[in-house]
């Protein structure tokens, strides 16, 4: 059995015999650039920042549409391109920006399984030249607002049947014994545990641990519909920033089709520092 | 193993350990880092177990989370010189973000 949309995922062979050209491009989507991208990268990628690029500078949200066509012209990009997008971090923060490009009304978008810790697995090249990319003109589409969801969606959520919530945090996370690892003192909340009544998946249980790809779709269906997250029902994704839930929302969506998924970027951080928010622990 | 032995200065920032060979100093701050490497301080000039702490940009930077200064070349008071100036420099910080009222 394959995945609900196979065509969203190129393997890393696939991507080192087809370099880029006039009509695909390759974007290395980086948390951390400067020990990524910078330090070297597949011939031909352009970096997406996540921080810089994806985020609003001032307010805390993602960039908005006029944003978006900027960041899709500076990276030499057109509404018919085919983007291949890959990352650090276990393509967590790639799998966000494959949400934003969906929210924009990107079709031809594709995720290089495994990202950069396949690639360095297999001793593939890097290069630390950057590619000369001739700008574009981009008309996004509207957002796609059922792609997303806020603090309002999660409260409207809380409690029924017909909806579930997928907490994709570690357990510690979960269950409230932390509320970030110390690596990231700037991602903390004021209260720990979760969202009452949501499920523990993290996101680590949808890939194979040797080399960050993501697991048969039997394997895949049986995580979820074990827990109860089954397609029947409107599904939301959190973590604590919202980007290991793309990766979620990104399996559940793509992986294995289920019609209703949300992301909910505000995620733990939002969450867990809004006064008067219901926690579970 | 490291949190068994006897400690033989503290201050609010700082532990000083009696290792079999080493004084090792550790950073308060820096508790619950996952080591990512162990290699030359290039401060201090020993050797330090090191980890990573990503700011506000998502940029991570080295961090060293304990040095272990050999007994063959240092004594208490020479370690103690670099753990009065990591406790001046924490103070500061402190006194910077929330200082006290003394009023």
């Amino acid at each position: 059995m394959s995945y609900a949309h196979p065509e969203v995922l190129v393997d890393t062979e696939w991507v080192s015999k087809n370099p880029p050209n006039d009509n695909m491009k390759l974007v290395e989507v980086d948390y951390d650039p400067v020990n990524g991208y910078q330090k070297g990268h597949i011939s031909g990628a352009s970096l997406i920042w996540w921080k810089r690029d994806i985020n609003d500078p001032v307010t805390r949200d993602i960039i908005n549409k006029k944003q978006f066509e900027a960041l899709m012209s500076k990276n030499g990009i057109t509404p018919d391109t085919e983007v291949i997008l890959y990352g650090d971090f276990n393509n967590w923060f790639a799998a966000f920006v494959f949400w934003v490009f969906k929210y924009y009304g990107h079709e031809n978008l594709k995720i290089m399984n495994g990202g950069r810790k396949k690639w360095e697995l297999e001793n593939k090249n890097y290069t630390t030249d950057e590619p000369q990319m001739t700008q574009t003109t981009y008309n996004a589409q509207p957002p796609d607002e059922g792609l997303r969801a806020y603090l309002f969606d999660v409260s409207r959520i809380l409690g029924r049947e017909d909806s579930v919530m997928v907490d994709v945090r570690s357990p510690a996370e979960f269950s409230g014994e932390i509320t970030a690892p110390p690596e990231y003192p700037m991602e903390h909340a004021q209260r720990g545990g979760h969202i009452p009544g949501a499920n523990n998946i993290p996101w680590a249980t949808a890939v194979n641990d040797a080399d960050g790809t993501f697991k048969a779709v039997e394997e895949l269906k049986q995580n979820y519909e074990s827990k109860g997250v089954t397609p029947d029902k409107d599904v939301i994704c959190y973590c604590r920033i919202g980007e290991r839930s793309s990766h979620s929302w990104f399996v559940l969506k793509y992986l294995l089709g289920y019609p209703m998924v949300r992301n909910y970027d505000g995620s733990w951080t939002e969450w867990g520092n809004m006064i008067g928010n219901p926690v579970e622990k | 193993m490291l949190l068994d032995l006897p400690v033989l200065k503290k201050g609010s920032f700082y532990f000083i350990k009696d290792g079999d060979t080493d004084l090792i100093m550790e950073d308060k701050t820096k508790r619950g880092l996952t080591i990512k490497e162990t290699s030359i301080d290039e401060k201090l000039n020993v050797k330090a177990d090191k980890g990573m702490i990503h700011d506000m940009d998502g940029i991570g930077h080295w961090v060293s989370i304990r040095w272990y200064f050999s007994k063959n070349y240092y004594d208490l008071s020479q370690v103690m010189v670099h753990a009065e100036a990591m406790e001046k420099k924490y103070t500061k910080l402190r006194e910077l973000t929330c200082p006290e009222d003394n009023d």
